[in-house]
């Protein structure tokens, strides 16, 4: 699927060219591409199964690819075993050297490559403050909290200066505060450092918190690849709007260029499309896209231009605090959610008539979907 | 309730105790019996015994065909401990970490000189060295003790193995050392308890087997269980007593080992 | 899944050759050459089967050594029962002793605890005196060299082979399941027959069934605290190559004894499903 994005300034870091990874059978990874920008953040983000882990797996060397080509500054990595591949990685539960304190932890990358001992001491004292664990420097793993832990894989990834950082779900076993803060520590420190960093993650809340772009997997291909705004806004399929935030999915008719049949309603479409006159399609709108009006409220307020409007009964109103969800049924029988600021939505009684507008800029269009990325949807 | 301390009836609960401490006694009583044993007086082995003796350890030191038994035990129980754990070595990294069908059987081979009966191996291979004309020779103590020792060798080291967090010598590898490197750095000092205790159970097997050196041992080289094995086709003398001691005071002392291997071991 | 770096097929074959070449020669060469003793010694052939069939001792030799095997294997079940209970049961130091008892009596020489045996149940032995003492019997019963000296004997060595899968197995029963019996109205009677036991089957299961087989080839202790009547297979083995030279009757018996062995291996290892080997860490 050609999803590049459109401004390539840049050379890409890594590029994988018809990547492809077997299992007998099961195809783990199908044929994928993807450029890798220098000094970029980018997550990978799909369930498990999906083929991100798999992906990373290649690139850092640790699984062989059935086919297909895995540049890095142009260079082929696929006969380059790990170990001189070059590349940091801080993987999913540490993975620390229990036998050894944080300070040789850290310096086992410049052991390795024999380092000068003076210079390791200097490097290892280096990031050990810029991760802030100058005074664990001689503990054992064991003795350290989750997030230090966390640190420490990070430090030890970096010290020995890798073009290319790999992290798979670096911060899946920690609790949800402690995750939060990491984010925002490892946010800032890709700013600082200017790093490549590939981010493994399943977690959605993350993957927009963290990366500059998202390259969503599904079924071992990618099917959606951009920043995390445009692909919440304008998703590229059925799966990535529903897979990214909730969704209301509508089937309509397609009845001109810009224009489509709700049951007997008229809608607007914002995009040009190439679908042909009455083929169904599939219209997506996201709940905070959706305005609820009493029928008052919708004799009062004159309909703008762009915007749609169709009828419905409230089913149930639920407050959250800061927003308001409401759930409602179209008289053919689509169900719809809509959720509001709460402060300006009006109570809704379950059982009352109410009009839905939305604005047609807000709308996506699918020709193709599957039965599979609607329910799934349903189900949240 | 039934799985509770606290919650159990007291009739119940203190019925149970009572069995459960009899089996235990029965369990360690015997055990105890023979060390006192080989202390008391009698050549009957009356117990109590009529008065307390350092006879038949004397007895048993100055018989150069004890001592001499002893030394073979070590010798065998040692190279069998070494030659076993060389071996399960690789084979249990293959297993553990090779992608192949069939592992599992294979496995079930490894382990299957455990299930089959001793006897059987016994026999099977007293037939073939019977043939070759090594019985009797160091060669043959070694070979078949191996057999028996190597399923203990390699289910430790495989458990070890497995429970082993992969990714770790994963990390080795991506800071940028070799495979080999990694596993020698990283996994083998991870895995040592297991490997140790692998070694010395594969020791204790060998320390402890009879029905094999029986059929492997000639008059000029035989191991202590077959000493005591033929002394006892004979007569009860406490020197079998001291030679019994002999053997729980080294299985002991491996147990202890074995055990504070694996308490260094949970320190990380 | 992830990490799953496997080794090349030929490294994998290199890692296996010291321990394949190992095995097939001594031992399944030896074992394969043992069993084929028994239709080509002396001559090709299944006469020495026939002559199994023909004697009146192998069939008593078969029939004691299935009765021990059923009498050991319900004795240590008996026996190993409360042991492994009241070592899950207990605070944890107590039932560290207990195992450690255990494991001490597993792993102390097998002659030194037959010896001790055949010392303690001599007719002038410490366990007639203590039964006279107590005035149950008037004279010295014999209990070696008969099968009650072979199933005392054996009994003991078994127990910690029940003990310990059953202790496991009872360990990760969830005492919430007995509890929530017990809230359902169960008695505690109820409880234990209809909850608590079923769930110790499998651990009663392996270990019984491991006894089992194990005293069907167990040699040392029969021979040490048996009788002459009380002859049992592995005996009769051994009787064969070292007293008659009777190759082809000794291997006969083995096979006898393998086929026995193994379809009992099969059946435990259809009822245990966990595979021994795959490896655990990162999924």
């Amino acid at each position: 699927m050609g999803l590049q994005t459109n401004t390539m300034t840049q050379s890409p870091l890594v590029c994988l060219r018809e990547l492809n990874k077997e299992y007998g059978n099961f195809t783990a990874v199908d044929h994928i591409n993807l450029d890798i920008r220098k000094g970029e953040f980018l997550t990978f983000l799909g369930s498990s199964g999906s083929g991100k882990s798999t992906t990373l797996s290649m690139i850092a060397g640790f699984e062989t690819p059935t086919s297909g080509e895995i540049l890095l500054n142009d260079t082929s990595l696929i006969n380059i075993p790990s170990h001189k591949r070059g590349i940091g990685m801080v993987f999913q539960h540490y993975s620390l050297f229990p036998h050894m304190s944080v300070r040789d932890n850290i310096g086992f990358p410049l052991d390795i490559r024999k380092v000068e001992k003076g210079e390791r001491d200097k490097k290892v004292d280096e990031i050990l403050n810029l991760v802030q664990l100058g005074a664990f420097a001689d503990r054992r793993p064991s003795m350290l909290s989750g997030g230090q832990k966390q640190r420490v894989a990070i430090a030890r990834a970096l010290v020995y200066e890798p073009e290319i950082l790999l992290m798979d779900e670096p911060l899946g076993a920690l609790d949800k505060k402690l995750r939060e803060d990491l984010q925002d520590e490892l946010r800032l420190l890709h700013k600082r450092l200017g790093i490549t960093i590939v981010y493994v993650t399943h977690d959605q809340d993350e993957a927009m918190r963290l990366s500059e772009r998202i390259a969503i997997f599904k079924e071992g291909g990618i099917v959606g690849l951009g920043t995390g705004k445009d692909l919440y806004r304008k998703p590229p399929n059925a799966f990535v709007a529903s897979f990214l935030g909730n969704s209301n999915f509508l089937k309509v008719n397609v009845t001109g260029p810009t224009s489509a049949q709700l049951d007997k309603h008229h809608i607007i479409l914002d995009d040009l499309h190439e679908m042909p006159i009455n083929q169904q399609a599939l219209l997506m709108i996201r709940p905070e896209n959706l305005q609820v009006l009493t029928h008052q409220q919708a004799e009062n307020e004159v309909l703008l231009d762009g915007f749609n409007q169709i009828s419905g009964t409230v089913n149930e109103s639920v407050f959250l605090g800061e927003s308001l969800t409401c759930s409602i049924t179209t008289p053919s029988g689509h169900q719809l959610i809509s959720k509001n600021i709460a402060t300006e939505q009006p109570d809704l009684e379950p059982g009352s008539t109410v009009f839905i507008r939305w604005n047609s800029k807000h709308s996506s269009l699918y020709s193709k979907w599957e039965q599979s990325d609607i329910n799934k949807n349903a189900s949240q | 309730m039934l799985l509770s301390h606290n919650s159990l009836g007291w009739k119940l609960k203190y019925s149970l105790y009572v069995t459960s401490g009899a089996i235990a006694a029965f369990l360690v009583l015997p055990i105890i019996f023979i060390v006192f044993l080989s202390f008391g007086s009698s050549q009957w082995l009356i117990f109590p015994p009529p008065a307390w003796t350092l006879k038949w350890y004397i007895q048993f030191f100055n018989n150069p065909e004890w001592i001499d038994a002893a030394i073979t035990s070590l010798e065998v129980a040692c190279l069998t401990s070494i030659i076993a754990t060389l071996i399960a070595m690789p084979a249990s990294f293959a297993l553990v970490r090779g992608r192949f069908k069939g592992r599992d059987y294979l496995y079930s081979f490894f382990t299957l000189p455990m299930m089959i009966p001793v006897v059987i191996i016994a026999v099977a291979l007293y037939s073939v060295f019977l043939t070759l004309g090594l019985t009797g020779t160091m060669f043959a103590f070694v070979v078949s003790h191996i057999i028996v020792a190597l399923p203990f060798a390699i289910i430790s080291i495989i458990n070890s193995l497995r429970l082993f967090d992969k990714s770790i010598e994963d990390a080795a590898v991506i800071c940028g050392a070799s495979r080999l490197q990694a596993i020698f750095k990283v996994t083998f000092p991870l895995i040592k308890p297991g490997i140790v205790s692998g070694a010395l159970f594969a020791f204790l097997a060998s320390w402890d087997e009879v029905v094999i050196s029986v059929m492997m041992a000639s008059p000029d080289l035989q191991t202590l269980p077959v000493k005591m094995w033929s002394t006892l086709r004979q007569d009860l003398t406490p020197v079998i007593a001291v030679a019994s001691t002999a053997l729980i005071i080294l299985s002991l002392f491996i147990m202890i080992i074995a055990s504070f291997v694996r308490k260094q071991s949970n320190r990380h | 899944m992830f990490m799953a770096f496997s080794i090349k097929k030929w490294r994998v074959g290199m890692l296996l050759l010291p321990i394949l070449v190992f095995l097939c020669s001594f031992f399944i060469i030896p074992l394969v050459g043992l069993l084929l003793h028994s239709i080509t010694d002396p001559k090709f052939g299944m006469q020495n089967f026939a002559q199994l069939l023909a004697t009146t001792t192998y069939a008593k030799v078969l029939y004691n050594t299935f009765l021990v095997s059923i009498l050991v294997t319900s004795i240590s079940l008996l026996l190993g029962f409360p042991l492994a209970w009241c070592i899950t049961l207990v605070p944890k130091g107590w039932g560290r002793i207990l195992l450690n008892i255990i494991l001490l009596s597993m792993w102390t020489s097998l002659l030194a605890r037959t010896y001790s045996w055949l010392v303690l149940l001599q007719s002038s032995g410490v366990i007639n005196k203590i039964l006279m003492a107590l005035g149950i019997i008037d004279q010295p019963i014999e209990m070696v060299h008969n099968m009650t000296g072979v199933i005392i004997g054996m009994s003991y060595i078994m127990i910690p082979f029940i003990v310990l899968p059953l202790q496991a197995c009872m360990s990760a029963i969830d005492p919430m399941v007995l509890q929530a019996a017990s809230i359902c109205g169960a008695s505690a009677k109820t409880i234990f027959f209809r909850v608590f036991l079923p769930l110790c089957k499998p651990g009663l299961f392996s270990g019984g069934l491991m006894v089992f087989v194990m005293s069907l080839g167990y040699y040392i202790t029969p021979a040490l605290l048996g009788g002459v009547n009380d002859m049992m297979l592995p005996e009769f083995i051994i009787e064969q190559v070292q007293n008659f030279l009777n190759w082809g009757m000794a291997s006969a018996s083995a096979v006898v004894l393998v086929i026995i062995t193994m379809a009992m291996f099969y059946v435990y290892l259809k009822v245990q499903t966990d595979s021994p080997v795959s490896s655990n860490t990162g999924a």
